[in-house]
C-alpha cells in the first residue's frame, strides 16, 4: 500500500515538530539525571557528558528527602482517592439508576464543581484549614482533593455504571435476590475497572497537585513531591540540577507510563460522560 | 421498594454532595466575608469596611496589569492551543503507520504535572548552560546563549508556548472524541461529488465539530485563566511583576504580602469570571445532551 505510506510519511513530518517539542524536556531531564555534577555548567552549553553518574540517584535519594516526600505523595493520592471513591460510587449509582427529586439541579452542581479550581479558593480553603486546626497536616491535602476530585470521579463512574446493563441486576431479583445481594454479586464485579481507572486517574490528579500543598504544608518533612521538587529550585543561589532531574525522573516517569496505557479509558470515559 | 425510590437516591449522594458543599461552600462564604472587612495580616477580621477592599483593588496599576495580563495569557495560550489540536486530531483519527506512537507522544504532556514540566523547562531555559542554547548553537541558529527567563517579554512568550504545549493533548482528546462521531456517509457523499479534502474540512468537518471546539474553548479558558504551577515556577510573576497574571499575584499578596482583604477581593472577583464561564460550559452541556437525548429517543 503505497498510498498508506507516503500519507503516514506526510503525517510524521507534520507532527514531528511538535513530537521534537513534546519529547525535548524528557531529554533534558534524562540527560542531566545522569550527568557528573561538574559538567552542569559548561560554556559553551553541550548536551553531551563523559560518563553516567546513575550514583546521582542514589545521592538525590538521601540529600533532598526523597522517600519521605515520595511516601507524603502516596499516602494524600492513596487516602484522597479512597475517600472519593467511597463517596463517588453510591452517588454515580444513584444518578445511573434512580430518578429522584433535584437530580437535574445536582447534575448542574456536579457540573460547576468540577470546573471549581482550588486556585480561586486557595485563601478560603486555607482559612478553612486554619479554622480546622489542620494546617501543616497532610490530612488537610486528604480532604481538598477528594472533595475537588469528586465531581469528576461521579461523572467518570456513572458514565461507565450506565453502560452495564440494567437487565441483569432485575433478573437477580426475579430470582429472589435482595437489593444488596444483586448489587454485591453482580454490579460491583462487572463495575470495578471503571472503579479502578477512575481511582488512578484521582490518584494521578492527587499525585501532580501543586498549589494547595504548596499552601497548607509548612514544615518539609511533609511535602509531597511536587513541593519537595520545586523547594529545590526556587529561591536557592546554588540549585543542584542533577539532583533535581533525577528527582523529576523518579517522579514523573513511571506516572506517565502508566497514564499512557490508560489514556484510551480516559478519552472512552470523556467521551461517554464529561463532554458528551 | 417503590416508597423508597425517592429517599434511597438522596441518601446515596449525601455524603459526598456535604463534603463538596463544606470544602467548596464554605472557603466562598468565607471569602465573601473576608472581603467586605478590615484583614489584619494575621488574618483577623477587623470589622467591616464596606467595599474598600474593592476600591483598593481597582485602584492597584498591580491588578491592571497582571489582569491585561491574564487576557493576552488565555486568550493566545486557548487560540493557540485550538489551531494546533485540530489538524492533530484529523491525522490522529486517520489510519497510518505508527499511529499508536503518535498518539502516546502527544498525550504525554498530560500526564506529567504542570509543576514537574515547569521545573525541566526552567532548567532547560537556563541562560547560561540550559539545553535549549545548547541546541539551538548546535544547529548554528544562534552563537551566544540567551537569557530565557530574564527579560519579562520574552519569558512571558516562552511561558505562554508552554502553556499552549501542555494544553494540547486534552484538546485533541476532545477533538477526537468528536471526530470519532462523525458520520462517514457525508464524507463518501462528497467524495462523489468532486470535493477536495480542503472543501471536506471547510464544509463538513469543520461545522459538525461545532459544538466540540465550543467545548474545548469554554474548558481550556477556564482551566488556562486558572493555571499557576508554569508561570509560579518559572519566574514566580517577575522579573519586577512582569509576567505576573491574576493566579500569581493574588497567590502572593495572599501569602507573601500578607494582604488579605485585597487578596480575597480578586478571589471573589475572580470566582465571579470563573463562574460566568462555568455558567456558559453547564449551557452548552446541557444543550448538547438535550440534542443527544432527542436524537437517540431516549
Amino acid at each position: 500500500m503505497p498510498s498508506k505510506l507516503k500519507k503516514s510519511l506526510i503525517y510524521w513530518a507534520f507532527l514531528s515538530p511538535l513530537v521534537v517539542v513534546i519529547l525535548f524536556p524528557f531529554a533534558v531531564m534524562l540527560v542531566t539525571a545522569v550527568r557528573p555534577r561538574d559538567e552542569l555548567f559548561v560554556y559553551p552549553p553541550r548536551w553531551g557528558f563523559s560518563e553516567f553518574r546513575w550514583d546521582n540517584f542514589a545521592e538525590m535519594w538521601v540529600k533532598t528527602n526523597f522517600g519521605e516526600a515520595l511516601f507524603n505523595s502516596l499516602y494524600v493520592s492513596v487516602l484522597s482517592t479512597v475517600l472519593a471513591l467511597v463517596l463517588s460510587i453510591p452517588a454515580a449509582y444513584a444518578l445511573s439508576r434512580y430518578p429522584f427529586p433535584g437530580k437535574g439541579a445536582y447534575r448542574t452542581f456536579l457540573l460547576m464543581t468540577q470546573m471549581m479550581s482550588p486556585i480561586v479558593l486557595v485563601l478560603g480553603l486555607f482559612r478553612l484549614m486554619v479554622a480546622l486546626g489542620m494546617v501543616g497536616n497532610l490530612n488537610s491535602l486528604v480532604l481538598t482533593y477528594a472533595a475537588f476530585n469528586m465531581a469528576f470521579t461521579i461523572w467518570m463512574l456513572q458514565s461507565y455504571f450506565s453502560t452495564i446493563p440494567r437487565d441483569l441486576e432485575e433478573a437477580a431479583w426475579i430470582d429472589g435476590a435482595s437489593h444488596l445481594n444483586s448489587l454485591i454479586r453482580i454490579f460491583l464485579p462487572l463495575a470495578v475497572p471503571a472503579m479502578a481507572v477512575t481511582a488512578i486517574f484521582s490518584f494521578i490528579n492527587g499525585w501532580n497537585e501543586f498549589v494547595l500543598a504548596l499552601t497548607m504544608i509548612r514544615s518539609s518533612d511533609d511535602f509531597t513531591l511536587p513541593v519537595q521538587i520545586y523547594s529545590q529550585v526556587a529561591g536557592r543561589y546554588q540549585v543542584e540540577w542533577h539532583h533535581v532531574m533525577a528527582g523529576t525522573v523518579l517522579a514523573t516517569v513511571p506516572v506517565a507510563i502508566v497514564f499512557s496505557w490508560l489514556q484510551k479509558y480516559l478519552i472512552r470515559g470523556m467521551a461517554l460522560g464529561a463532554v458528551k | 421498594m417503590k416508597s423508597l425510590n425517592g429517599f434511597k437516591p438522596l441518601a446515596m449522594i449525601l455524603p459526598g454532595l456535604l463534603l463538596a458543599m463544606f470544602i467548596i461552600g464554605y472557603p466562598v462564604l468565607d471569602l465573601a466575608n473576608t472581603s467586605l472587612q478590615e484583614v489584619s495580616r494575621f488574618g483577623q477580621l477587623r470589622g467591616f469596611t464596606g467595599f474598600d477592599n474593592f476600591a483598593e483593588v481597582f485602584s492597584d496599576p498591580l491588578f491592571w496589569g497582571s489582569l491585561k495580563r491574564t487576557a493576552i495569557w488565555t486568550v493566545t495560550v486557548v487560540l493557540g492551543t485550538l489551531v494546533i489540536s485540530l489538524p492533530i486530531a484529523i491525522i490522529l483519527n486517520d489510519d497510518f503507520y505508527g499511529r499508536g506512537v503518535a498518539r502516546v507522544i502527544i498525550m504525554l504532556p498530560w500526564a506529567i504535572s504542570l509543576t514537574m514540566t515547569a521545573v525541566v523547562w526552567r532548567w532547560a531555559l537556563n541562560g547560561r548552560a540550559g539545553l535549549l542554547n545548547a541546541t539551538l548553537m548546535d544547529m548554528g541558529i544562534m552563537t551566544e546563549p540567551i537569557e530565557w527567563l530574564a527579560e519579562a517579554q520574552l519569558a512571558f512568550t516562552v511561558e505562554m508556548m508552554i502553556g499552549i504545549l501542555v494544553s494540547i493533548p486534552f484538546t485533541t482528546t476532545i477533538f477526537l472524541g468528536g471526530l470519532s462521531s462523525l458520520p462517514q456517509d457525508s464524507y463518501e457523499a462528497s467524495m462523489v461529488d468532486g470535493a477536495t479534502r480542503w472543501d471536506q474540512f471547510r464544509y463538513i468537518t469543520l461545522p459538525l465539530m461545532k459544538p466540540f471546539i465550543n467545548i474545548a474553548i469554554v474548558l481550556n479558558v477556564i482551566y488556562v485563566f486558572n493555571s499557576l504551577p508554569i508561570i509560579w515556577v518559572m519566574t514566580e510573576g517577575g522579573p519586577a511583576n512582569g509576567t505576573d497574571i491574576l493566579v500569581t499575584y493574588l497567590y502572593k499578596l495572599a501569602f507573601r504580602f500578607g494582604q488579605l482583604g485585597k487578596a480575597s477581593a480578586i478571589s471573589l472577583i475572580m470566582f465571579g469570571v470563573l463562574l460566568l464561564f462555568t455558567v456558559i460550559y453547564v449551557v452548552l452541556v446541557m444543550r448538547d445532551e438535550k440534542d443527544t437525548a432527542a436524537g437517540e429517543d431516549e
